[in-house]
């Protein structure tokens, strides 16, 4: 092998050829697309109306060539870093690899990856990329295996490679997963060759652990999510097996094909006993279909014990039960005369109805009555090559990685630790030789197309420090990273019409506003920093009823967008008013946003109530994304931001319909919005706001809700502005759970406690006589049908405060108890509540104890502070409480209560 | 977690409205009487409209002495609504109380609106006048309340400020919780006083014309079908898995027997002394198949021919039922007739208003559940427009007949011959299974029918009356002198005694 030879052959023919075959092609009408081509493909330069030298710039950037060719300036840190290679054996499919360093412009039209091989005849070029495979596959642990697709996962990522965006980026495929090749898309080919599953589905999780860059960005896929768009990318990948299945969820009793009977999952099993399916849940139907091997010819019968079922061979119906969900399992047989040779069979069957079961059982000539052995199923008539995993030759891998250095690749591929090889320094290249040639040679070859070569020299001489305003910086940037595929920037580019339908959305009633990104023209202008910087780099997502994802970038590639758009965009200055009497801006913004005023909850939702039917966005985020000028100038005009908006413009000539409100003054109208929506979270509901959402929010006086929850079937939850909540058991008056945040997600009938930091209190009342030290503290029993009630409990209902909290009543014998929590922010320190238990007994009443907190790990720090795992529990009145030891450990308040009215009173902290 | 709930709330409706558990979306809901047209004429139906971000799922309905009409909700809000009444309705809501549980019923007595929900009884009031809520005084809620079927349906406040509730078993067979298959009475002060066992899963409790209280019972275990039950203080009213709770209850003795299963009620009613047999048995399907909210007719004659009577809303047929009731050697009994059907959502309650309106609302719960009619939640309300129907007003019991009354007169020589009626009964097995076939079937023999001079009603003289069985009437033959037919022909009277004369 000689790594370092001269070149044998004077290049590009066999790519000329097939340049041209492509062009015969679409000549003919056979290829309705841009022609496939060798020619290194970066997606945002095709679509752009950037200048040649800036596209030069950046194919110089995305080509790596400053990872050869050494360059002052920023170039390095600008450059696309090439993928890592550290475990590629545990990703990439042994055969492609191969294939790929073999020919990487045949195996993948359009990479970005030169042919290192190219100049070595041959002889030579097999061996070498043989060695190199050893040599990049000696890095990984062996996990490397095909698994099988499921099918109805694949149908699901069809639906997501193209709604969330990976298709305006990539080609857009036929649901068979056949790629449209485009010359503006960032090249996948078969990637059943070259993935598995398991690598496929963590690559489109973590891309940026293999490709730090950023180009392929983070689309923050829910793991379910990177299952079926991978499911679907793999769909072709071939692995023996048995049978192939599909499950399916639903009101099995109508038959498969009914529309409310919903494909869950599909793959392989190896034989019909359907506990090799795992646990099979009521109302699912299985389909079975695969090959049946005949040994002997002749009778066969098949006995099918089911609620229902239906059995085909080669076709031909065998036996049949219509499934029903009211009565049990039933016999049924099916016979045939076979052949000799492989059988397509299918069966459906139905787990549904009364005790359902399944026994499926063949019986033929020298084949006594059981079932079907795995040994005579099959998923083909035709044999499927067992993948073996890839054994290391180490003498093999050493000469990999001694070409592996000697012929660059570990100049660009820098994380395997191989020293480079040397090369001229950018700034004395002579654009007519050497890679930017149209010569073979012991070079990287790229087959860049004339019109890339010339862009490249157009900006080699400037490469290393290119003087580009923040303007062309900022265009540069949105092209290398093609935000323009989905975003419109006046100037620059924006979605191809070709692609323009492949974005959806769940709220038809928007417009095209419900289906596309929002423009990029201006946005500096327009949000905030914040709010640029919660999108670009923080994955806030605004828009939900977007399919498409805002996919992360990466803080390193793209952070510098930040300050940059908003030094670019700029707009004049609009004309804002000065409101000088706040509480009255508040009030008027309350009532423009409300049902009598302009209703914009009538489109828009607030603080995530959804009024009307569109869900416009959120209107209690506003002011935190959107700088208060834009608010002004978009509100005026609509029509000027989004030409297609659906929002009418209220202030036409700059008067308002609504006279009544500050003078009808267009100005001093928007911006007492603006005063008002500040309040965020915290901003009064407007009036008219629906109560139709399932989640319940809390805005400026507490919320209540009641119904079967983890607080009993009788809990009350009670959400406090200072965003901390609790929820109370009235069947047992106890306390059962604190918790922050979000507060509850209602049903009808039922809530279900949202948020985060939660404190749970275990069942049992909250007074009690203890008959001795160590009695257990009581709860109910599963027989003691009587309990609270017996321990004198009785719940008495609630009133509310002014400020709507709820004092809880109940009573305990003799002894009335108010019950009131207070939502208290202490000064620069987070929320607690302040509890305060009014007694008023009788004369006479015994001591009992009150318990008030449970924990595994109970501390008392003196007889007033106590710390019970996450919470922090403080005795403010004159009571001193006491620890019971135990597991778990109790905190117990003695009470011993006057006649007449006393108060404890408690904070509780966590 | 939340759709767990819906699921079981589907299940848990499936129970209390008295059909079997395992139901298809597109079963078959039986055929419709067909008369929705006819009807129209004389009952129409006006919609209230409902605005999109109220969530008006209808449980309770109350008059407010200022005239608003007072809605409780499935997510446990109370709306009081103005304008409702008008013609077309322009109804305004005001939202009065929210962050119940589900609201089934509401009452409204001295200044508050008492709500029942499954968990307990509350008394809802504004102490401060600023229009809404901020007194929610449990008055009781000491029936056991821990599973997905356990429902609770209110009263009316009676004349001493009783409410009386009907709370469902903890699912067609079993009894976990306290109470769960008695009828308690909720007193002003807060005491619950156990009066009746026996039910299964009731679906709403209110008085006839005498102020006798009624409860509506659906069809399953013990029940052949939905039947309208009197509420006698100590009675046994046919399910036994309520037995276990007569510790619990001062002053009540279990019976000494429990009922024999695959039995008849006219048998069962003999062994066990605390049986009371369902006044009116409603035949499934023909007459509904999950009877929920109802209200007697006081308006007077504003709503038309059939004042005193009783008016029942159907959930699955979204349709309205119509009772009478008289009392009978001390045994209340009666018959049930078709009114008026095309409702536009399953009917859980339904309320008169100060105009004499008859105000039905409920909702659907989701695809699995059939009902009817197709919207998701409504409030309609059925006018009467003034137009007498020529409909059979009222069946009456007489030792060896009936009396049949009209809202016209009759044609008195078609009235006059016997072959013009047919009349044929049949029975329920009583027993532990679910639901019954209708059996021992009779036709019987009209000896002769004597129509009253004023042609208003007929005296049916038959061979024979059968104890424990419901007659059924086709009326089909009967015309006016001008040759009209009755806008429904079929009647269905429930004979548990037989008048001495």
């Amino acid at each position: 092998m000689k790594p370092t030879s001269a070149p044998s052959l004077s290049l590009t023919g066999w790519a000329r050829i097939r340049r041209g075959l492509a062009w015969i092609a679409l000549g003919l009408g056979l290829i309705t697309v841009p022609a496939l081509t060798a020619s290194p493909i970066v997606s945002g330069l095709v679509r752009s109306s950037l200048d040649p030298e800036t596209k030069g710039l950046i194919l110089i950037e995305e080509l790596g060539c400053v990872s050869c060719h050494s360059a002052g300036g920023t170039l390095a840190s600008r450059s696309k870093k090439a993928p890592r290679l550290s475990d590629l054996g545990d990703r990439v499919h042994p055969a492609f690899l191969l294939q790929f360093l073999r020919d990487p412009h045949e195996t993948q039209p359009g990479t970005t990856m030169p042919d290192l091989l190219a100049h070595l005849d041959a002889g030579d070029r097999e061996p070498t990329a043989t060695a190199l495979s050893h040599f990049l596959l000696s890095g990984g642990s062996g996990r490397f295996t095909p698994g099988a697709p499921d099918a109805v996962a694949a149908r699901q990522g069809f639906r997501l490679f193209h709604g969330r965006g990976c298709a305006q980026c990539h080609a857009p495929r036929d649901e068979q997963g056949r790629e449209r090749p485009g010359a503006d898309s960032a090249p996948l080919g078969a990637l059943e060759r070259k993935y598995d599953l398991q690598g496929l589905i963590a690559f489109l999780q973590h891309p940026h652990t293999i490709r730090p860059s950023g180009r392929m960005p983070d689309l923050r896929l829910q793991a379910r999510d990177a299952e079926r768009i991978a499911h679907f990318l793999l769909q072709d990948t071939r692995v023996p097996g048995a049978l192939g299945y599909t499950r399916y969820r639903g009101p099995v009793w109508e038959g498969i094909g009914s529309d409310e009977v919903t494909a869950e999952r599909a793959g392989l099993v190896r034989d019909f006993n359907l506990q090799s399916l795992g646990d099979v849940h009521h109302h699912t139907a299985i389909r079975y279909e695969g090959r049946l091997r005949i040994n002997d010819p002749g009778r066969h019968t098949f006995h099918l014990r089911v609620n229902g079922g239906l059995l085909e061979l080669d076709g031909k119906r065998l036996a049949q039960l219509d499934p029903s969900d009211r009565r049990g399992v039933e016999s049924l047989e099916g016979a045939a005369d076979l052949d000799a040779g492989w059988h397509r069979i299918r069966l459906d069957y139905y787990h549904t109805g009364e005790e359902p079961s399944f026994s499926f059982e063949i019986e033929g000539p020298h084949l006594k009555r059981q079932p079907i052995p795995a040994s005579l199923l099959s998923i083909s008539d035709q044999p499927i090559p067992v993948f073996v995993p890839f054994q290391v030759e180490s003498a093999l891998a050493a000469r990999g990685r001694e070409a592996f250095g000697a012929l660059g690749c570990a100049n660009c591929h820098d994380d395997l630790k191989v020293s480079p090889r040397t090369a001229p320094e950018l700034a004395k290249l002579n654009p007519d030789r050497g890679c930017l040639s149209t010569n073979a040679g012991a070079w990287p070859r790229f087959d860049l197309s004339e019109q890339q070569r010339n862009w490249i020299a157009m900006a080699l001489p400037h490469a290393g420090q290119p003087s580009l305003n923040d303007a062309l910086q900022l265009d540069k940037t949105l092209v290398t990273f093609n935000c323009i595929a989905c975003h419109e920037r006046t100037g620059l580019g924006g979605i191809a019409a070709d692609r323009n339908a492949l974005f959806t959305g769940s709220q038809p009633a928007l417009g095209d506003q419900g289906r596309l990104p929002p423009p990029l023209t201006q946005v500096g202008a327009k949000l905030t920093r914040e709010g640029i910087a919660d999108v670009l780099l923080h994955g806030h997502r605004e828009r939900g009823y977007l399919d498409a994802s805002m996919p992360q970038f990466g803080e390193a590639n793209v952070g510098h967008l930040v300050d940059l758009l908003g030094a670019v965009d700029t707009l004049e200055a609009a004309p804002i008013p000065a409101l000088t009497d706040i509480p009255a801006a508040k009030s008027a913004g309350r009532e423009l946003v409300g049902s009598s005023g302009l209703a914009c909850i009538a489109c828009h939702e607030f603080h995530g109530q959804k009024s009307g039917e569109v869900g416009a966005l959120d209107l209690s985020h506003v002011t935190g994304r959107l700088r208060k000028n834009w608010f002004h100038l978009y509100l005026r005009q609509p029509a000027r931001f989004h030409p297609t908006v659906i929002m009418p413009a209220y202030w036409p000539d700059g008067r308002s319909g609504l006279t009544n409100l500050l003078g009808g003054d267009a100005g001093r109208q928007i911006e007492a919005l603006w005063t008002y929506l500040e309040d965020g979270d915290r901003a009064r509901n407007p009036t008219g706001l629906a109560r139709t959402s399932h989640e319940l929010r809390v805005s400026d006086t507490p919320e209540l809700c009641r119904g079967q929850s983890p607080a009993g079937y009788r809990g009350i939850a009670v959400g406090y502005p200072e965003r901390i909540h609790l929820a109370f058991d009235s069947g047992e008056m106890a306390l059962r759970r604190l918790w922050k945040g979000e507060f509850v997600s209602i049903d009808d009938g039922s809530f279900q406690p949202r948020g985060t930091d939660t404190i749970s209190f275990p069942p049992g009342i909250p007074f009690h006589r203890l008959a001795s030290p160590d009695a257990p503290w009581p709860y109910k029993g599963k027989s003691n049908h009587a309990f609270p009630q017996d321990h004198g409990y009785v719940f008495r209902g609630y009133h509310l405060d002014a400020m709507r909290r709820p004092t809880l009543l109940y009573r305990y014998g003799d002894i009335a108890v108010e019950d009131y929590f207070e939502d208290v922010r202490a000064p620069d320190g987070p929320a607690y509540f302040r509890r305060t238990l009014r007694f008023d007994a009788p004369a006479g009443q015994p001591a009992f104890q009150f318990r008030v907190a449970v924990g595994k790990q109970v501390r008392a720090t003196d007889g007033r502070e106590f710390i019970v795992d996450r919470l922090n529990l403080r005795i403010t009145s004159g009571h001193r409480g006491t620890v019971r030891t135990g597991d778990p450990g109790e905190v117990l308040i003695p009470l011993q209560l006057p006649e007449g009215r006393s108060t404890l009173t408690l904070e509780y902290r966590w | 977690m939340v759709a767990l709930r819906h699921a079981i709330l589907v299940l848990a409706l499936s129970m209390v409205c008295g059909i079997p558990r395992v139901l298809r979306a597109d079963e078959d809901l039986g055929a419709r009487w067909g008369t929705a047209e006819e009807e129209a004429k004389y009952y129409p139906i006006v919609s209230i409209p409902i605005p999109s971000g109220i969530p008006l799922r209808p449980g309770g309905l109350e008059i407010l002495p200022d005239g608003r009409l007072a809605v409780g909700t499935r997510r446990g809000d109370i709306y009081f609504i103005r304008g409702a009444f008008d013609s077309p309705p322009r109804p305004e809501y005001h939202l009065f109380a929210s962050g119940q549980d589900e609201i089934f019923s509401l009452s409204w007595r001295d200044g508050a609106l008492t709500a029942t929900t499954w968990s307990e009884v509350t008394r809802i009031s504004d102490e401060d006048g600023d229009g809404v809520a901020d007194r929610y005084d449990t008055l009781t809620s000491s029936w056991g309340y821990a599973e997905y079927h356990e429902f609770a349906f209110a009263s009316k406040h009676d004349p001493a400020g009783n409410l009386w509730v009907a709370l469902g078993l903890s699912s067609s067979y079993e009894s976990h919780n306290l109470f769960r298959g008695w009828a308690v009475k909720v007193t002003p002060d807060g005491r619950m006083i156990p009066v009746c066992s026996g039910l299964r899963s009731p679906g709403g409790v209110g008085t006839n014309a005498q102020g006798a209280m009624f409860v509506i019972e659906s069809q399953g275990p013990w029940n052949g079908c939905c039947s309208l039950k009197h509420l006698k203080e100590g009675a046994f009213l046919g399910h036994p898995a309520s037995y276990n709770w007569y510790p619990y209850a001062p002053g009540l003795k279990a019976p000494e027997l429990e009922p024999n299963s695959d039995s008849r009620m006219g048998v069962e009613k003999r062994r066990v002394r605390e049986l009371v047999p369902p006044a009116v048995k409603f035949p499934y399907i023909r007459m509904g198949r999950s009877i929920s909210g109802f209200r007697v007719d006081t308006t007077g004659g504003k709503f038309g021919p059939f004042a005193g009577q009783l008016f029942l809303g159907d959930y699955s047929l979204s349709l309205v039922l119509r009772a009478t009731l008289e009392q009978v050697n001390g045994v209340w009994q009666g018959a049930c007739y078709p009114f008026r059907e095309g409702l536009a959502t399953g009917i859980m309650n339904v309320e008169f208003s100060p105009k004499g309106q008859l105000i039905a609302g409920g909702f659907t719960t989701s695809r699995q559940w059939p009902v009817r009619g197709t919207e998701p939640f409504a409030l309609q309300r059925i006018d009467w427009n003034g137009v007498v129907p020529f409909e059979v007003r009222e069946i009456s019991i007489r030792k060896d007949g009936f009396v049949v009354s009209f809202t016209q007169p009759v044609d008195p020589a078609v009235a006059a011959r016997t072959n013009t009626y047919q009349v044929t009964t049949f029975t329920h097995v009583y027993h532990a299974g679910y639901g019954s076939p209708e059996v021992d079937q009779t036709t019987a023999k009209i000896v002769r029918a004597v129509p009253a001079a004023d042609g208003l009603s007929v005296r049916l003289h038959l061979d024979r009356v059968i104890e424990d069985h419901v007659h059924e009437f086709d009326l089909g033959g009967i015309t006016s002198p001008e040759g009209k037919h009755l806008l429904h022909a079929k009647a269905y009277y429930t004979v548990n005694e037989i008048p001495p004369e």
